[in-house]
């Protein structure tokens, strides 16, 4: 083809949407000059960019003609259509002449249009476009107003088309950043990463500042040293209400990082990467590795500050989640060894007045109660054992929901049982204690009462009660 | 009594600070308060181990307080309330708030304590109090949203293609949902229909609040509205007043309103007294306080005035739910969201309520205490004022006035079977949604997951605490 007429240059600006104009058969402007279009149909020629077919027709069509839906209209009745050959075939009906056109390849000029918009690029007649459709598409999503929006996100569309086309595809396949960030794209997806993983190293410098004046030494501590990784980068999410710090701090620790990586990344428990392998071998639930987590985080803190790393392994295990296996290794004998030296060991702590120490969950007080009721109450099952390994997803049905009697004759168990426990964990002379209470029968009362006169009453007591339960139960 | 400690101190000869704080604790005799205000060694008890204290005392003073021995009650609060405070750590908080509802309920053995008291705050929180308190639960809990979300979202599938919407909600303190419904009624593809939103609640003010709100929100993304309220208390809500004209497109959304209609008159007071043997000059009292507390709790249904010294399971009227739920059932809903809590609070037993309730307020509390700031006033209200209040109507009330009657999902589901309806489970979608805001929420203690059958548990840390789940005629 010969050059254009009037030999514009190269114009290096790419549209923002040349890439969907690609796609119909027009002059875009590729990038390199003199480059072909990445795809040339076999049937019509296309022209290299900028330098459009010479003997074409230039078509400068009025916006209100362009946006124009239908421009052929029958003279009899004024019913509009889009093309020509659907109004020949209509007006058969009216019994007026018609005449079925056909396009003669020879003769047909080759057309291009220009789009109205006088700033437009396209306004130009070397920047024709050579498809009306084209052109007409070209407009709306330029110069129209964005009617469409889709309703998964929040993008807006001025042709429908697009909007359909978007919309299939919309959520179908995303990428999530730690940091919360939505991406459709792999190759940004990968590049944010890199950039975001560096603000993410940048902030656990400064983390230990920012944790002080947080002023979340006192609450903080289930998420205590492993709120390393995670605090800078979130510090940015604006939460719904208070800033729940502690959320904030937590909040990458399970999205996508293994907790091994992420406790080596904190710098301050690389010798717990293998108590916390260990601990996950040994739990059975996938989904337990947060639970478990947490729970070990504050031990960490505490063999820092005791020097009984191992023993602390034992508590957690008793855990729901890693109950099958875990639980065979640590009898709650271990139980009476443990706990002592920890508590001898804090007098001197409190009286330095150290940060206040990381706390169990009330949900997790609650299991080891129960734990240590079942253990020391041999075979019958406990109430609060029942919640032991308590919540999957099919609900188990346990004995408290169908038996009052036996549920509450197992409550008092529990409570004497792990009251016992309880009171011999915590004492060297254990044996003393039951010879002072003169029972070799397992105490019915908890171990934190010690009334003398009332032992004999309690057990009236208790067999009241059992009587009225099961006076209860019988009753229709 | 005969101290304890005298001789046992001198057995292990272990009285020095040195030992360990709870064994000290553990040989004091609970009948020498005297010997309670001398308790340093409380401070150097570590937080679990408090906890651990804390927890058997509880379970303990439980027992007795249901067992009707209050001097020992009274010993294990004495005991309690050394170690709990509501600004403490989780389990300080939680006992804090359980031992107020025993105390509670250990007074009911003198009735007219009890009412003096109870009449001092049957005003019901004030109002306002209310509100900021559920306000607040809507802040700093992702559980509210969650469930607006998801019924939002199985909304908007219910209809689709609906020209006209009603929606009955039952109870809208709250415009929140209603908020990002529009919102999402705009976005439809095929336009928005023609809404219509019938609000039930006790109180004129809230729902003038919540009409007003709407209102604006409607012109402004210009979504044809009407809004119904409907000033009416559950229990006796009369659903012709809700105006559902035949063939409408209707949806209903429940979230934690049902189990107060569970409540009935099954005193377990009236039975105990039955029962048991009392102490002298009681049971003259107790009887009284029975046919009063039935009188009380009457709210508009007439007391079965025999019951009173009756054997135990006799009259005892039906909770308000069947009948509920089959006008509800009449009326047709394409669609029915329910938000619970996933929790057994409703046996007859006190002991076995009080575990139950236990554990279901300590993974509240925990996701309190793991999320938000210790002297936040926002949770210490949250706290004291909606879950707090929760706590003493499970434990310290019975009969009409015990409420909060929850029961878990395959409960509910049994009597909305037993109702008419069927189960319609949430879609994948909805599903998606509630993760999303999780993730935004930003702590990962919260899960959501998907229950047999299309429903959605909302949990913390593996334990449900809500469940949602959706349902037609």
């Amino acid at each position: 083809m010969a050059a254009a007429s009037s030999s514009v240059p190269f114009f290096g600006i790419r549209d923002e949407d040349e890439h969907e104009l690609s796609k119909q058969q027009s002059t875009t402007a590729a990038a390199p000059p003199g480059a072909a279009p990445a795809f040339a149909p076999p049937k019509k020629k296309r022209n290299q960019p900028g330098n459009p077919n010479p003997d074409a027709e230039v078509i400068a069509l009025s916006p209100k003609t362009l946006m124009a839906t239908n421009r052929f209209i029958c003279e009899v009745c004024n019913k509009g259509f889009q093309r020509e050959q659907n109004l020949q075939l209509h007006r058969r009906g009216h019994n007026l002449p018609w005449k079925l056109k056909q396009k003669n390849p020879k003769e047909a000029r080759r057309r291009v249009y220009l789009c109205p918009e006088p700033s437009c690029v396209h306004h130009d007649p070397s920047r024709a476009l050579g498809d009306l459709t084209g052109i007409k598409k070209h407009y709306c999503r330029k110069h129209g107003e964005k009617k469409w929006k889709c309703d998964k996100c929040s993008k807006k569309y001025a042709v429908q088309s697009d909007w359909k086309a978007h919309s299939k595809t919309c959520g179908t396949r995303e990428y999530r950043c730690d940091c919360g960030t939505l991406f459709s794209r792999r190759d940004s997806f990968i590049t944010h990463r890199a950039f975001c993983d560096a603000l993410a190293q940048e902030s656990t410098s400064r983390l230990p500042n920012g944790i002080a004046s947080a002023g979340v030494g006192g609450g903080g501590q289930l998420y205590g040293s492993n709120a390393g990784i995670g605090g800078g980068i979130n510090l940015d999410l604006i939460p719904p209400a208070n800033p729940p710090q502690f959320g904030q701090l937590s909040s990458t620790s399970s999205l996508f990082r293994p907790p091994q990586s992420y406790l080596a990344g904190s710098g301050s428990g690389h010798d717990f990467n293998s108590l916390i392998q260990d601990m996950q071998n040994n739990t059975t639930a996938g989904a337990s590795s947060t639970g478990n987590f947490y729970n070990l985080s504050f031990f960490s803190n505490n063999a820092g500050t005791t020097g009984a790393g191992t023993n602390l392994l034992l508590p957690s295990d008793q855990f729901p989640n890693s109950r099958s296996s875990g639980s065979g290794l640590f009898p709650s004998i271990n139980i009476k060894n443990n706990v002592p030296s920890l508590l001898v060991a804090d007098p001197t702590e409190s009286t330095a007045a150290p940060p206040a120490p990381p706390q169990m969950s009330a949900t997790a007080l609650l299991q080891k109660a129960a734990q240590m009721g079942a253990a020391a109450s041999n075979s019958r099952s406990s109430l609060l054992s029942g919640f032991v390994g308590a919540y999957h997803s099919e609900t188990t049905p346990r004995a408290q929901l169908v038996d009052n009697e036996r549920s509450f004759q197992t409550l008092m168990n529990s409570l004497g049982g792990g009251g016992g426990a309880f009171a011999n964990n915590l004492d060297d002379g254990a044996t003393k204690l039951h010879h002072v209470v003169g029972a070799g029968t397992p105490p019915a009362d908890n171990g934190l009462t010690r009334d003398f006169l009332g032992v004999a009453n309690l057990s009236v007591l208790e067999s009241e009660m059992k009587s009225a339960f099961s006076r209860r139960n019988n009753n229709p | 009594m005969v101290p304890l400690m005298g001789n046992v101190a001198q057995d292990d000869g272990s009285s020095s600070v040195t030992s360990s704080p709870l064994k000290s604790f553990s040989l004091m005799s609970l009948s020498q308060p005297a010997l309670l205000p001398c308790a340093p060694w409380l401070r150097e008890l570590k937080s679990d181990e408090r906890g651990l204290c804390l927890i058997h005392l509880l379970l303990n003073c439980a027992n007795h307080v249901a067992a009707g021995s209050l001097d020992r009650a009274n010993a294990f609060l004495e005991q309690i309330a050394l170690l709990a405070v509501p600004d403490g750590d989780a389990m300080q908080r939680i006992a804090s708030h359980f031992t107020e509802a025993l105390a509670r309920r250990a007074i009911r053995m003198w009735p007219g304590l009890y009412h003096a008291l109870d009449s001092a705050r049957a005003v019901v929180l004030p109002l306002a109090e209310a509100a900021v308190a559920r306000r607040h639960f809507l802040d700093l809990c992702p559980f509210l949203r969650l469930s607006y979300v998801v019924a939002n979202q199985a909304i908007m599938e219910a209809m689709e293609g609906e020209k006209v919407v009603h929606i009955v909600d039952l109870n809208a303190s709250d415009p929140t949902p209603w908020l990002a419904l529009l919102q999402g009624l705009r976005a439809r593809p095929e336009g928005p229909p023609h809404l219509k939103l019938t609000a039930v609640h006790e109180h004129r003010e809230l729902l003038n609040h919540t009409a007003i709100r709407l209102s604006e929100e409607a012109e402004r993304l210009d979504i044809p509205f009407q809004f119904n309220p409907v000033v009416s208390k559950l229990d006796n809500l009369d659903v012709e007043s809700l105006r559902i004209k035949t063939g409408e497109a209707l949806a209903i959304t429940a979230v934690l309103q049902l189990h107060t209609l569970l409540a009935t008159n099954d005193s377990a007071d009236a039975r105990k007294a039955a029962q048991r043997a009392p102490p002298a000059g009681i049971t003259q009292q107790l009887s009284l306080g029975d046919y009063l507390d039935k009188d009380h709790g009457a709210n508009g249904h007439s007391p079965s005035a025999d019951s009173v010294l009756s054997p135990p399971f006799a009259s005892t009227s039906p909770a308000r739910i069947d009948s509920f739920l089959a006008a509800l059932w009449g009326l047709s809903p394409k669609l029915m969201v329910v938000m619970e809590q996933e929790s057994n609070h409703n046996s007859a037993a006190l002991t076995e309520r009080f575990v139950e309730a236990l554990f279901y307020y300590a993974a509240l509390f925990d996701c309190l205490d793991s999320t938000v700031p210790r002297q936040s006033v926002e949770r210490l209200r949250l706290e004291k004022m909606l879950l707090g209040e929760e706590i003493k109507n499970i434990i310290a009330c019975e009969g009409w006035e015990r409420k909060e009657r929850h029961e878990k999902l395959e409960q509910w589901a049994r009597r909305l079977n037993a109702a008419g309806f069927a189960a319609v489970p949430l879609g994948y979608y909805a599903l998606l949604q509630a993760s999303r805001l999780l993730q935004g929420f930003g702590c990962d203690g919260y899960k959501v997951r998907e229950e047999g059958g299309g429903r959605l548990m909302m949990c913390w840390q593996d334990r449900p605490l809500f469940s949602v789940s959706a349902w037609r005629c």
